[in-house]
């Protein structure tokens, strides 16, 4: 009778199998670890936000008062500059040009004096001469009269050229001027944080999307602070806070308030639509670190956590205090 | 007394092996139709298994499960981050955007976008490459069923199967280049779309320009901090639904429990092989029973009691029951076995052991009593008659 024993050690073996599977399909999927830990919070209660560091002079980007082509660039990235150096070089020769003409202008006003000077000379000895008479006899009171007036008149052109050069001296000092603007210089000692101009390249005047260079003060950093205007009630000027660098969170560092942006701006983390709209605001908040701390970046981002007050306690906010009496 | 009543059962051996087909097919069904069931229905939150660092999901107050994204704005990251008892948040993308491959065709894909900085809420095993290379530029994570089979490229002999996308390999997401930098393996997901792991700022260049691109914000709690009340503390403060893991599964789960057919149409093959399971074994066993009626009478006029008669028929069937039962299960874990490498929704938890052996249970008590009652009732002078 193999059927007796076959069947039920089938059965018996199917259970085990079964029983196998059952363990061994429900093995709980691994869980993908973290590539880094994200930066946590050292406060109970706190805000978070995001922080951009910046250069405590803020970020300069530079302009050009006139278009035209870059001739020399003399700076490159990364260059300590002090202030008044120069930064780029714009091309001059329509300016150099036009100085030379104007110049010329000027020497042509200076002969246009001197040969003035020759005839209010000339036209004044005539009417000297005709003054210096004793005889009244000798000479006729309408020759008298056109000797003086001829001699008023010269004056007056001596007079009126005399003004030309000074215009001729103005025009000048105007093309000089021009020339010095071709001329960009720092406004400020600093670090020449981009560069985004070449020699050859137009350089538009105005205010642009990307600036012509960029510098600012690195000595001292700042790190700019977005608190969600919705948490801005809770944000405290005498609170702790504590940035942390993105990417490895053992890098952190204390942060000191320097001031507070009273304008509560629109965010700018927008995809760049034309037909964006603006549904939230933040308030910025400059705090300065020690930057020997930290292997740091300007322009790079990090988590910031600024200890507060829980949401559950209301009325605890410092500043400003909300208007009262205002209708419903 | 025993022997008596397996030699009995074995004696026709016809009969013994209809009686124990007829309880295997009804286990087999009972145990492998809510095996694929279960599968089905743990594909729909896969998603949320598989991205098991955090505690809690946070999202729109309105989301009704995994796939329904709601987007929400930035900032709310932020607001998340700073309530207390979050030991940290990170913001996750998830969406479904078109993929041209190279033959022209496109296939829409789940893509992930996660934190750029610590890539929390990558999928669970890498197979090729490091979750790390998405640091790279325009490098994304493909899962190995999606580069296998619909991501693939074709094969250059029609008909063949194509060529499974490769490390180094370009994507066209949406118009912007991918570059595959590495294979994933991920839990399939109910519409068993490819998923595609890049970062969250690359996601948000991937996806067509909306104002709110963030699906999720992922939260763990600190330490010793209770999940349920940060959960609360999340929705109080921020006005934002905050689910558990396991509430966000459930939720779900039970959207797709109450929006599909899935739960009735499984139920209907579960109650079918239940009563074909119990017609055919109750009747053959039944019929078994009626045909050794007399050898059950010649015990009876010798002098057996009810209760040994009794006692021989329930080892019958506690015997033709465990045997059924066990082919059943076995053979339900061969065929789960056997589909392990398909499209196959198969999982096999051990609730299902208990479910079917319940149901086999039912059917062998319920055989066992109607033929229990016909021989309580005999008289033991049917044997001399005829």
């Amino acid at each position: 009778m193999q059927i007796k024993y076959t069947l039920p050690l089938l059965a018996v073996a199917g259970i085990a199998f079964a029983i196998f599977t059952v363990i061994n399909s429900n093995q709980p999927t691994p869980i993908a670890s973290a590539v880094t830990e994200p930066a946590s919070a050292p406060f109970k209660t706190f805000i978070a936000g995001a922080g951009i560091v910046e250069a405590q002079s803020q970020n300069i980007a530079i302009g050009t008062p006139l278009p035209g082509i870059i001739k020399i660039v003399t700076v490159s990235v990364g260059d300590k500059i002090k202030k008044g150096n120069p930064l780029f070089y714009m091309d001059d020769r329509e300016t150099r040009a036009t100085l030379a003409i104007k110049q010329a202008d000027l020497s042509k006003a200076k002969a246009e004096v001197e040969i003035a000077k020759a005839t209010f000379n000339d036209s004044k000895s005539l009417s000297d001469m005709a003054e210096a008479v004793i005889d009244r006899r000798a000479i006729s009171a309408e020759e008298l009269l056109r000797r003086h007036n001829a001699m008023l008149i010269t004056k007056a052109r001596l007079e009126s050229s005399l003004a030309l050069v000074q215009q001729a001296e103005a025009n000048v000092a105007e093309t000089q001027t021009t020339l010095k603007r071709l001329v960009i210089l720092a406004p400020v000692d600093g670090d020449v944080l981009q560069v985004n101009i070449r020699p050859g390249e137009f350089a538009q005047a105005g205010s642009l999307n990307t600036p012509l260079l960029v510098i600012g003060n690195l000595e001292q950093v700042h790190v700019r602070v977005d608190i969600d205007e919705n948490d801005a009630w809770r944000f405290g000027k005498k609170n702790k806070a504590v940035a942390f660098l993105r990417g490895n969170r053992n890098f952190s560092v204390n942060l000191q308030l320097e001031y507070v942006e009273p304008y509560v701006v629109p965010k700018k983390s927008l995809t760049g639509d034309s037909s964006e709209r603006v549904d939230t605001r933040v308030l910025q908040a400059l705090y300065s670190f020690d930057r020997k701390q930290l292997p740091i970046y300007v322009g790079q981002q990090m988590d910031v956590f600024i200890e507060a007050p829980d949401y559950s306690t209301p009325g605890t906010s410092q500043e400003p205090q909300p208007a009262q009496g205002s209708s419903s | 007394m025993n022997h008596i009543a397996l030699k009995m059962l074995m004696g026709d051996k016809g009969k013994y092996i209809g009686i124990i087909m007829g309880l295997t097919f009804a286990s087999l069904i009972m145990t492998q139709q809510p095996a694929i069931f279960v599968g089905l229905m743990s594909r729909s939150y896969s998603f949320i298994s598989d991205v098991g660092l955090p505690d809690i999901w946070v999202m729109d107050a309105k989301v009704q499960f995994v796939d329904d994204i709601k987007p929400l704005q930035d900032t709310e990251l932020y607001r998340v981050r700073g309530i207390s008892g979050v030991e940290w948040a990170t913001p996750m993308y998830k969406g479904l955007l078109k993929v041209r491959l190279t033959d022209g065709t496109f296939q829409t894909c789940i893509v992930v976008g996660l934190d750029d900085s610590t890539l929390i809420g990558g999928p669970p095993v890498m197979i090729e490459g490091k979750l790390d290379n998405l640091r790279n530029s325009d490098s994304v994570v493909v899962d190995i069923d999606g580069a296998r089979d619909k991501l693939g490229k074709p094969s250059p002999t029609p008909g063949a199967a194509p060529i499974p996308l490769k490390i180094g390999d370009t994507l066209e997401i949406n118009d912007r280049r991918a570059i595959v930098a590495g294979i994933a393996k991920v839990t399939r997901t109910f519409q068993s779309q490819p998923v595609i792991y890049t970062t969250y700022s690359r996601a948000k260049s991937y996806a067509p320009k909306e104002r709110k691109l963030l699906s999720f914000v992922l939260v763990k709690a600190k330490k010793g901090q209770d999940i349920a009340e940060l959960t609360r503390r999340i929705t109080k403060t921020t006005g934002l639904a905050a689910y558990s893991q396991a509430e966000f599964q459930e939720l779900t789960y039970e959207y797709f429990m109450h929006n599909t057919g899935i739960p009735i149409n499984f139920g209907i093959s579960v109650l079918l092989g239940f009563i074909v399971g119990a017609a055919i074994a109750g009747q053959t066993f039944y019929n078994f029973t009626l045909e050794n009626l007399r050898q059950f009478g010649v015990l009876k006029a010798m002098g057996a009691s009810n209760l040994i008669l009794l006692r021989m028929i329930l080892l019958q069937a506690v015997l033709v029951g465990s045997i059924g039962y066990g082919l059943g299960v076995g053979l339900t874990a061969l065929f789960g076995f056997a589909m392990r490498n398909t499209i196959l929704a198969f999982k096999f938890p051990w609730q299902l052991l208990l479910f079917s052996g319940t149901g086999v249970s039912l059917i062998c008590i319920f055989a066992a009593f109607i033929s229990i009652l016909k021989v309580i009732r005999l008289e033991p002078a049917i044997v001399f008659k005829g």
